[in-house]
């Protein structure tokens, strides 16, 4: 099966192990995965913010970057949920709604395409520790996706899967939310920390590199010990 | 009049709000109450989501034909001997109240717990006559005499403790027991008795109003809006216009959804319906009723993108999940509606000018557009209030529409944004700490790093590996 | 009889809506699921009483099964666990049937009972306020909800479920229902036909109570402090 990666501009400049480990998550699943290099960034900084005319912009690209793919993944569920908007946000453009409703048919967020698509909830790797999983907000309410990356962690060897308390509860990152109320946001993130704390896990893991990269900064600096991981981690480790 | 509540500024009524540990212990406990109850009763419903459809399908239904049915509940209405007046503006509607106060030589008017006659200031508009009005919810009450604002739709003196309560009702009405909430309640109790006994005037609000039979319906646990509707000769209903249902069937469905939501019960303990003059004969009810139908703003709602808006039916179940109310509180909002529902239609009714930072009060983590019974898309809402702020109201800082261009640029071009996956850490260098973290960023990152440790950009992006991958794989195949 | 600012304010409203105003022709469409009939659907009456045993408990309401025979036993030890010394019941043909008329007026000498008449007009307001006990009888049960229905007109005013200290509702049992939908659905089909079935209809679920101090659940606010139901076979 041929899978077009969107690597999400957040694992393409920072995180960028969790872009590795993806595509040998698919290659293992006996995926051929290709990279269409003018990709950028779904546009939901700018949409979220209000910017909708500058969001479009960066949609665009990114339905011209796809437009040959036959399946798009990627490992956030929050960008993948942006593209699955696309859609209403092109309703009625002439030239642009067939390729906004072609590439929110056929993206998936890498839990959701390994699970449901290609029906693999067991991927062959072991990882040892106490995890407790992160369903970030976007990911499961936009995305619907709520089951996939438990049954997918529950089929690795050695995990000790720990709920989360409250786990619903958004961590506080919301994008720019996070620098435009950044005293909510940091009443947010604290909860979130205690919350992991309290499940006494030695990993936090989740599918989303930004509700993760605003834990794992809040859980850093506040000296906590936990790792904050990606699942394409545990996943990928054998 | 409005919904507005104060004149503090945004940043003050935040920092006010997260510093306030027992409001927020309060809150806190109460939405873990809420959300639990909310949850269990539609798991013993079992069928959730269809109910939640239906909700939306009759809202929208509703809202859709309300000049109808409207007309309709106006003709019911005024078959049973009641006056319908209906009020464009707050003004009219408090306006319209007086008179009937004033025809009645009313001395005291008592009221159960109304969210649109606080909306528009009716108090205010009877105290000015000399009336003395009551509030008879033991919430409202509570407030009205330390005189202060809701700060939640349904519970609203969720953030005042008992000790407080005792000290206020020591300061106004002698009061000279203990702080148990029993004791406290008997001594409302006992108080209030006395004031529906002897008020002129009755004033309820509206949960829903029955279109086909003029039946007012009001849901409350405490029994006090079954008292203000039987005892005074003079009962005055005061309904925002969209609160209107086209029959019984619709209504019972709406008040299944709104209790399990609002305090995750089956039926709060009084759902009374009431509506017109009593019959010849009777002896509860008033003999001259009025209902005052309000728009104050709502009907501009109407056509637009936001209609749905419309479809509230004042659950606060979006209050109940949103964890940035949590941690701010009601007032932090500046609107007699807060929460979501409030940062979505207090913009609405009031402009943008004094509420133009609601609309970002949201990690729009979507919990309250889940939780809502009739599907109001409120998390969307507040992402188009944005671009309204940006393009139409022109609101929004320079600095960030500077941004915003620029990352229109760099995401719509594969070549500048190639080059900023190099760049990006060079750019950071100054900034970067051992082990690949930046604790004290500049700019925009100081926001985030002030209370958080943001990650470095990698040294090779994906793109790069990705690239190189590719390319040892074409030699060795070769 | 008097409608002001009715044209203004709905032409208003259609032209905000952009279409002409509606003034007839609308009609509800079918819904595409109607889950409230599911509700106990098909349960029998045993199990709806079952139902309604085991909600009394969550509305802090005491239930009571009985049959028409010792229906007056009961009330008797109900009225007494109340204290009941001064009671107000509704004016309603079902007391003679019940055989309650009698229970009435043999009851105690010093416990007075007041029999709501419309000729005293707001006297039985002020009998009401005074008593221990009120009691009426349920015109439809919702089993779901543990709620009474209580059809309120000139023989059965409101009062008498809302002002004593306690209230104790007699429940035939063939007024018991799944939920709050099929006493709607009746009501609704009264109005099409154009007959009143009350002038007030209120729908109780046993004492009234608030949580707004603190969230703590204060049973007996404004209305009745505690409630009886007792079900009659």
């Amino acid at each position: 099966m041929k899978v077009s990666l969107f690597i999400t501009c957040l694992s393409d400049m920072f995180f960028t192990d969790v872009g590795k480990n993806t595509v040998e998550i698919l290659e293992r699943a006996g995926c051929a995965v290709d990279f269409p290099a003018s990709q950028t960034c779904c546009g939901q900084p700018a949409f979220n913010s209000g910017y909708l005319k500058e969001a479009k912009q960066s949609m665009k690209q990114m339905m011209r970057s796809f437009r040959d793919s036959e399946y798009v993944v990627g490992p956030s569920g929050s960008c993948i949920g942006m593209l699955k908007e696309y859609p209403k946000i092109f309703a009625g453009d002439k030239e642009w709604e067939e390729d906004a409703r072609d590439l929110a048919n056929k993206s998936y967020e890498l839990t959701q395409f390994l699970v449901d698509v290609l029906g693999i909830t067991d991927v062959g790797s072991t990882f040892k520790g106490r995890v407790t999983y992160h369903p970030s907000c976007h990911m499961t309410r936009i995305l619907g996706v709520k089951d996939q990356p438990r049954k997918l962690l529950q089929n690795v060897k050695g995990v000790e899967l720990i709920e989360l308390p409250v786990a619903e509860d958004c961590c506080g990152f919301g994008g720019t939310f996070s620098v435009k109320n950044p005293d909510i946001s940091r009443e947010m993130v604290k909860e979130k920390s205690r919350h992991v704390s309290e499940t006494g896990a030695d990993y936090l893991v989740g599918g989303d590199m930004g509700c993760l990269m605003n834990i794992g900064g809040r859980m850093r600096r506040e000296g906590k010990q936990v790792e904050v991981i990606h699942i394409t981690e545990i996943l990928n480790t054998h | 009049m409005s919904v507005k509540i104060g004149e503090a500024p945004y940043n003050e009524r935040i920092t006010k709000g997260i510093e306030n540990d027992f409001m927020r212990e309060a809150v806190s406990s109460a939405q873990g109450r809420f959300r639990a109850g909310r949850l269990s009763q539609a798991e013993e419903l079992g069928n959730w989501e269809d109910w939640r459809r239906l909700g939306e399908e009759i809202r929208t239904h509703t809202i859709e034909n309300i000049d109808f049915y409207l007309q309709q509940l106006s003709d019911a209405v005024s078959n049973k001997g009641g006056n319908v007046y209906f009020a464009e503006t707050a003004e009219e509607a408090n306006h319209y109240i007086q008179n009937v106060v004033k025809k009645k030589n009313a001395r005291k008017v008592v009221k159960a717990k109304s969210m649109v006659t606080e909306e528009i200031g009716l108090n205010k508009a009877i105290k000015d006559l000399g009336v003395e009005v009551v509030e008879s919810d033991l919430g409202e009450w509570i407030l009205q005499l330390d005189e202060e604002a809701p700060s939640h739709i349904v519970t609203p003196a969720l953030h005042k403790n008992k000790e407080q309560i005792r000290d206020i009702f020591a300061k106004k009405r002698g009061y000279d027991k203990s702080d148990d909430p029993e004791e406290l309640a008997a001594f409302a109790r006992k108080e209030l008795r006395k004031d529906f006994l002897s008020a002129d005037v009755g004033i309820t609000g509206c949960n829903f109003a029955i279109a086909e039979s003029g039946a007012i319906t009001l849901v409350t646990n405490e029994g006090n809006a079954e008292m203000v509707t039987t005892l005074p000769d003079t009962v005055i209903t005061v309904m925002g216009m969209e609160r209107i249902v086209p029959t019984w069937e619709e209504m019972e469905v709406l008040v299944s959804l709104l209790t399990r939501s609002a305090v995750g019960q089956k039926l709060t303990s009084y759902i009374t319906t009431y509506g017109g003059a009593r019959l010849e004969d009777e002896v509860d009810g008033p003999d001259d009723y009025h209902l005052v139908i309000v728009d104050n703003g709502r009907s501009k709602i109407l056509g637009t993108e936001f209609q749905a808006a419309l479809h509230c039916i004042r659950c606060a179940s979006c209050i109940n999940v949103c964890p940035v109310y949590r941690h701010v509180g009601g007032h932090a909002y500046n609107s007699i509606y807060p929460g979501p529902i409030g940062a979505v239609i207090t913009p609405l009714l009031d402009g943008y000018d004094d509420h133009k930072e609601l609309p970002y009060a949201s990690s729009l983590c979507g919990a309250c557009t889940e939780a809502c019974p009739v599907k109001i898309p409120l998390h969307e809402m507040l992402i188009r209030h944005r671009q309204i702020i940006v393009e139409r109201e022109n609101k929004a800082p320079m600095t960030e529409k500077i941004l915003m261009n620029g990352f229109a640029k760099w995401s719509s071009s594969p070549a500048a944004y190639k080059i900023s996956t190099k760049l990006a850490r060079p750019a950071l260098i100054p900034w970067i700490k051992d082990e690949d973290m930046i604790e004290n960023g500049p700019g925009p990152l100081k926001g985030w790093t002030d209370v958080r440790d943001f990650p470095a950009p990698s040294k090779k992006s994906f793109r790069a590996w990705f690239k190189e991958r590719e390319s040892e794989q074409h030699e060795r195949s070769k | 009889m008097n409608v002001q600012n009715k044209e203004s304010f709905l032409n208003n409203l259609a032209d905000r809506l952009n279409r002409p105003r509606r003034t007839q022709g609308v009609a509800r469409p079918d819904w595409s699921v109607y889950p409230q009939y599911e509700v106990f659907k098909g349960a029998s009456q045993d199990e709806l009483v079952e139902v309604l045993e085991k909600q009394c408990e969550a509305i802090h309401t005491d239930f009571i099964q009985t049959d028409q025979m010792e229906l007056p036993i009961v009330l008797e030890e109900t009225i007494r666990k109340y204290d009941g010394k001064s009671i107000i019941v509704s004016n309603d043909p079902r007391n003679e049937k019940y055989g309650l008329n009698r229970f009435y007026k043999n009851l105690d000498e010093n416990v007075n009972v007041h029999i709501w008449d419309p000729e005293l007009g707001k006297g039985n307001q002020v009998i009401a306020e005074q008593a221990d006990v009120g009691i009426t009888f349920s015109d439809i049960t919702l089993a779901e909800s543990a709620t009474v229905t209580l059809f309120n007109n000139k023989n059965n005013g409101r009062s008498i479920s809302l002002l004593p200290k306690t209230y104790i509702a007699i429940i035939p049992k063939s007024t018991l229902v799944p939920r709050m939908t099929q006493a709607a659905n009746q009501i609704h089909e009264a109005t099409l036909k154009g007959e009143t079935v009350a002038s007030y209809v209120s729908f109780i679920s046993g004492p009234s109570n608030s949580a707004d101090i603190e969230m703590n659940l204060i049973v007996g606010v404004h209305g009745p402090i505690k409630a009886t139901y007792i079900l009659v076979d």
